[in-house]
């Protein structure tokens, strides 16, 4: 009797304390769930500020201003049979002084002439080749401006400052002027950007050489590194015994994170390059050290993963007689594979942003050539944005901004790729 | 035939060999009472034929192309007129390429001579007689390894032992290459570092709280103090590391637990991709935007306050690198907080407790080994990022904690060291690899307090 | 099956890149290492070469002078680079590496001069700076204020501290780290020739040659010159955001962003092409290519290239190389080094 008493008594007290306790942990709850939103938030404001700012940039970068010329393919101009190597210079030259006849000083000309880009000759030479019948004839061509012209006309070169403080001269803004009332200059798309290799020009500089370049760095990391990483992981913790070694060689592979990139850099100079013989500058040395600088981060993510795959999935798998192998493969990988896919997507995500350990193989150089293998020459993409950032002429700027958008939606694909497949690995059990 | 199609027709021999092998042992099976009778199951005889059939013929394969190049060159060579072949070997190289630009039919340096065309003749003859008998070895071999399986394939025969010995054995390789890297990474920076300790004593390396590494590395050059305490240097790096992860680790942490435990599936979807951008992004462009818009914003913001905030601060770049690596955190956590098993937090549900108390209370602690990897990767990280620190932080080697100071850290100086105006034996340049050294080596011990202390808390439920 | 198909798919083209890999290729394009500063030259003339001739586009890396060196005199043979850059000369202990390395005949090339600017934000009044001022400002340590011949740590705070005509701005300069050639560069030029206006100093030349070194080239470490790392775009923008501080960067820098930044005067002269290219601007130094001869007539477009850089076009008064910002050599100059390049003249290590 008076234990009931007493129990009842108790019952109704915890009761008490409980509902008392509860408007706190509700607040408690709502609290934690505003922390989980406020977290989520700032890193998407964060990213949608990194954004919003390359891309107001990198904006201008995907239009090119043109200049409609009138040009004739005089072949005394052009000076000799040999359509491969003539004079087009001096046709562009001459049909610039056809439309301001007025030009007559040399230093007048060449301020002139330096409107309209280096790159003006080579569109028409191509025209002329393909087609070497037109000789004689003059025709309307859209030929790209120069990079200072380009300035101009997309705003960034003000036209009121006084004359010193801008790189055009007054005159050179009068005959911009008198061409844009003739509707002879356009911002037309910018396709040269995403089909040419380097240039030292920025309204001739492409980055579809540095994208090839990256493409293959990244294709030799990725087949060499993810089933690298998984094949090591997969041996550490489910099959290596657990000793001092497997202990080492755990503490050892957190360490190699941490090892700066450039020391990989070093790594491969000394192995790959002046052990092995490979070639300066391929991406199949590039790929190789990245594959190393990699590594430690799949593996460690797959670890991570395979460790939180509970053991009774394991202990289900063996007790219905599957070997140790069949278990590990047909059961333990495929949960564990959402895990892995976030670690090589990580992984992969800072090779394809590394530039510090290319420099040390040779990486980071100028190469106009579309590289067509790996063991071409090439650069890659955050090496050509590092390079054309660290250039004089203000038309890379923007064109800066714009080889990280390529960069960004480069990315996305690749992760798209890794998302889809994680989706269907996926598994709450 | 070229290397490429044979390796294609090998992979399609062994991919014969898998059918064929299966087959076989389908007919061997139902010979003896049905497959149940036979060792192993069908898919392993098959495994077995391809592994056979392709692994002895791909390393003829690898070998022949390792050797053939030189093989070559060396009979064209041999073949080369007597001025030519006695030039020195750096020369006759050159000689070579000339002659290998001619076969491959790329521009040549001058004119070609009726010499040079006979040797690239020679050269083509011999390269195209070479890739047809490594043809066909590398077919027969293949061949072969797959009528040898195919033979001794019968109901006793192990095969699911074997092929799982392979992968064992393919397994270990992999996982020994981490081990060579490490190997590479200290030998590579070992012996520089130890030609630096022979000019800077060790102890003045460890404990110098002066880090100015000016020394005059020509002899028509003088450098100011030229002092190597290395002190400040780390100093520098654990701070603005430190900043990173004051940054990352509640943003990553909390984005994880609310990605896994309260988002919806569909929000999930789209935000963690979304989030592991921010560590795909080119450290130059977080450079940039730490140096032209969160250092000015803080310098400012300082003034209001009265501050003296350096227009480098560390806490800038600090900041900004603890941006870069939030996905380290936040997609890595949330796989392992994914992965903890629902009866789990159904348990902690039944006995009352809400959904933060359940994540604090029991995920948290079983999902710990996990999250610290992550955790640890995103430090390492932030230890090894260079360029953000460079455009934003300076080189200034001062030893302090206030984050609105101007430090340096240890990659920032290793870079630095490296890629400018440098001579190789001068101790400056050595210092880098010193620096690398010893970073190694504390992070090293770092790791290894981290693996003690995870041991000690991991819980393992279930 | 899927899957299956996956894998054999992921094997074929890892397959393809092995064997594509395995297959052995022959260099014919020309390899050029070296300075940063004179890469953004350099690669013009590539460019150049690439688009008007059959010849591939060099390839150029931007390793930094001493790299440069060291990689070019690694040795004879195509692994190892033809051509490098340096915005110094060549040292006669480099020569002699490359010598035991058996790259013996170097043929060395001026190709013109780089001006080192000092500058500031548009916004406020250009500076009028003497040699004197920069010793002064950015010396760890100099004359004592007091007038006696002797040396103190650097007091001084502001730019009229060191000169009562200059405003009382804080001295704030980004420049270079020591790492950097163009800091040798600029402690050579402004720095040791600011000092020797004072009279016991440049007696020190004579007396401890070593001393009055450390004197004229050692920069204060107190904060007021702050190393700003190599990117000189950073460094352009730094000073728009910060109108009280200066900046050290190569002329075409400045030349590109005349609407943000202007060049202070330096002993009267202001920074502008014809000023330095008359030498009365005090502050710049010449760039020089280094080629190893025993290249020059087996790999593709070596002759071609060295054609194309010395032409009147590319490296003359009005040339696409002044465009981009280099100061060409006076005509007599360019005639010897073009004479040079003709003959093939190889460089003795004694001359260095």
């Amino acid at each position: 009797m008076s234990d009931n008493l007493t129990s009842s008594i108790d019952r109704h007290s915890n009761t008490d304390i409980v509902q008392k306790g509860l408007s706190k942990r509700y607040n408690a709850e709502r609290r934690f769930k505003f922390y989980g939103i406020a977290a989520i938030c700032a890193s998407l404001m964060f990213l949608g500020v990194l954004f919003i700012s390359i891309a107001s940039n990198g904006y201008g970068a995907l239009f090119q201003t043109h200049i409609l010329l009138s040009v004739s393919f005089d072949s005394d101009i052009l000076g000799g049979e040999d359509l491969k190597r003539a004079n087009y210079q001096g046709v562009i030259k001459n049909s610039l002084l056809k439309m301001f006849p007025e030009v007559k000083s040399r230093r007048e000309k060449k301020s002139l002439y330096s409107l309209v880009s280096s790159g003006a000759a080579f569109k028409i030479r191509n025209i002329l080749i393909e087609n070497p019948d037109f000789v004689g004839q003059t025709m309307d061509v859209w030929v790209p401006a120069d990079d200072d012209t380009d300035m101009l006309i997309k705003g960034y070169m003000k036209r009121d400052v006084p004359e010193s403080e801008r790189r055009l001269n007054n005159r050179q803004i009068e005959w911009i002027e008198s061409l844009e009332k003739e509707g002879r200059v356009e911002k037309k798309f910018n396709l040269a950007f995403f089909t040419a290799g380097d240039s030292r020009e920025p309204e001739l500089a492409g980055i579809w050489g540095a994208t090839c370049g990256s493409f293959f760095t990244m294709i030799i990391t990725l087949f060499l590194s993810f089933p690298i990483g998984v094949a090591s992981a997969l041996y550490l913790e489910e099959f290596a015994p657990k000793n001092r070694w497997t202990d080492i060689i755990e503490v050892n592979i957190n360490n190699l994170a941490a090892v700066p990139s450039i020391v990989f850099g070093l790594l491969g100079l000394a192995v790959f390059l002046n052990f092995f013989g490979m070639p300066r500058s391929a991406p199949l040395v590039g790929g190789l050290v990245l594959t190393l600088m990699t590594l430690p981060t799949i593996i460690i993510a797959s670890r991570a993963a395979l460790k939180s795959v509970p053991p009774s999935i394991r202990e289900a798998a063996l007790g219905v007689g599957a070997s140790k192998m069949q278990t590990v493969i047909h059961h333990v990988l495929p949960l564990a594979m959402p895990g892995m896919l976030t670690g090589t997507i990580i992984g992969m995500a800072q090779a394809l942003g590394e530039t510090a350990p290319l420099l040390m193989i040779g990486m980071v150089a100028f190469i106009v050539d579309i590289p067509g293998g790996i063991t071409d020459p090439s650069t890659v993409l955050p090496v050509q944005i590092f390079l054309w950032a660290d250039s004089p002429e203000r038309g890379f700027l923007e064109r800066t901004s714009a080889a990280i958008m390529v960069l960004l939606t480069f990315l996305v694909l690749m992760n798209a790729l890794a998302v889809m497949l994680r989706k269907k690995f996926e598994k709450r059990w | 035939m070229n290397p490429t199609i044979l390796l294609f027709t090998l992979l399609m021999l062994s991919a014969m060999g898998f059918y064929l092998g299966r087959q076989k042992s389908y007919a061997v099976g139902n010979k003896n009472g049905g497959v149940q009778h036979l060792h192993s199951r069908p898919t392993y005889y098959g495994s077995l034929t391809a592994l056979w059939c392709a692994i002895p013929a791909l390393i003829v394969f690898f070998f022949w192309l390792f050797f053939e190049s030189s093989i070559i060159t060396n009979l064209v060579i041999s073949n080369l007129p007597d001025p030519i072949r006695e030039l020195p070997p750096d020369r006759l190289n050159l000689v070579v390429n000339d002659i290998k630009n001619l076969v491959s039919g790329n521009i040549v340096s001058g004119k070609i001579d009726p010499g040079m065309k006979a040797a690239a003749d020679h050269y083509q003859s011999l390269s195209t007689v070479s890739h047809a008998s490594l043809s066909v070895i590398v077919i027969v071999i293949a061949i072969a390894g797959m009528m040898l399986v195919q033979r001794i394939i019968s109901p006793d025969l192990r095969a699911r032992n074997h092929v799982e010995r392979v992968i064992q054995f393919i397994l270990i390789a992999c996982s020994t290459i981490a081990i060579f890297t490490t190997i590479g990474i200290v030998l590579s920076v070992l012996y520089e570092a130890i030609r630096f300790f022979k000019v800077i004593p060790l102890t003045e390396f460890v404990t110098g709280l002066d880090w100015s590494p000016q020394m005059a590395i020509r002899a028509d050059q003088v450098g100011s103090s030229g002092a190597f305490g290395s002190v400040p240097v780390f100093m520098g790096t654990i701070l603005i590391s430190a900043i990173a992860m004051c940054v990352a680790v509640p943003i990553g942490l909390m984005s994880a637990i609310y990605l896994s435990e309260y988002a919806g599936r569909e929000f999930r979807n789209v935000v963690k991709p979304l989030l592991e951008i921010l560590a795909g992004i080119p450290t130059v462009v977080y450079g940039f935007f730490a140096a032209l818009i969160v250092a000015p914003m803080i310098r400012d913001t300082g003034g209001v306050f009265g501050l003296d905030v350096s227009s480098e601060s560390a806490l800038a770049a600090g900041l900004v690198m603890g941006i870069m690596i939030i996905p380290f955190i936040s997609s890595l956590s949330d796989d392992v907080i994914n992965a903890v098993p629902m009866s789990l937090r159904e348990g902690a549900y039944g006995l009352g407790s809400t959904k933060s108390e359940t994540i604090r209370q029991v995920i948290i602690p079983a999902a710990l080994p996990g999250i610290v990897g992550g955790v640890l990767l995103a430090v390492s990280r932030a230890i090894g990022e260079t360029m953000i620190v460079v455009m934003a932080a300076g080189m200034a080697a001062n030893l302090t904690v206030n984050p609105l100071n101007t430090v340096t850290t240890v990659t920032v100086q290793i870079v630095t060291l490296l890629v400018g105006d440098q001579e190789f034996d001068s101790p400056k340049t050595l210092a880098a690899f010193a620096l690398g050294l010893m970073l190694f080596i504390v992070t090293l011990i770092l790791n290894i307090i981290a693996l003690v202390v995870v041991r000690k808390y991991r819980e393992q439920y279930e | 099956m899927k899957k299956r198909l996956i894998c054999a798919a992921m094997v074929v083209t890892a397959l393809t890149f092995g064997g594509s890999a395995m297959a052995d290729s022959a260099r014919d394009y020309i390899s050029i290492v070296g300075s940063s500063t004179v890469y953004p030259f350099a690669t013009v003339v590539a460019e150049q070469l690439g688009k008007t001739t059959d010849y591939k586009t060099p390839k150029i890396e931007s390793t930094g002078s001493g790299g440069g060196f060291k990689l070019f005199c690694a040795g004879v043979g195509v692994q190892h680079p033809d051509i490098t850059n340096a915005s110094r000369r060549m040292k006669s202990s480099e020569c002699k590496m490359c010598g035991e390395n058996g790259v013996k005949d170097i043929v060395e090339v001026k190709v013109g001069y780089d001006g080192i600017v000092i500058g500031n934000s548009n916004k406020v009044e250009p500076m009028k700076l003497t040699r004197r001022d920069l010793f002064l400002a950015l010396a760890k340590q100099v004359p004592n204020p007091d007038g006696s011949d002797s040396l103190v740590d650097n007091p001084y705070k502001t730019w009229k501290d060191v000169n009562p005509q200059l405003p009382a701005i804080k001295i704030e300069v980004l420049g270079p780290p020591p790492t950097s050639g163009t800091r040798d560069a600029f402690v050579e030029l402004a720095m040791e020739a600011g000092a020797k206006n004072f009279g016991f100093i440049k007696d020190m030349k004579k007396a401890d040659k070593k001393k009055y070194k450390a004197v004229c080239h050692t920069i204060r470490e107190d904060g007021a010159y702050i190393e700003a790392g190599e990117n000189d775009n950073l460094i352009v923008q730094k000073l728009d955001a910060n109108p009280d501080a200066f900046g050290i960067f190569g002329f075409s820098f400045l030349d590109q962003n005349t609407d943000k930044i202007q060049g202070s005067f330096v002993d009267g002269v202001q920074p502008t092409f014809e000023g330095i290219a008359d030498g009365s601007y005090p502050v710049s130094r010449p760039l020089f290519f280094y080629v190893k001869k025993a290249h020059a007539d087996v790999i593709p477009g070596m002759k071609a290239y060295l054609q194309e850089f010395s032409s009147e076009k590319a490296w003359g008064e009005d040339g696409y190389l002044s465009e981009k910002g280099m100061i060409p050599m006076p005509t007599d100059e360019r005639a010897k080094f073009s004479g040079d390049i003709k003959a093939m003249k190889t460089l003795s290590c004694d001359d260095l």
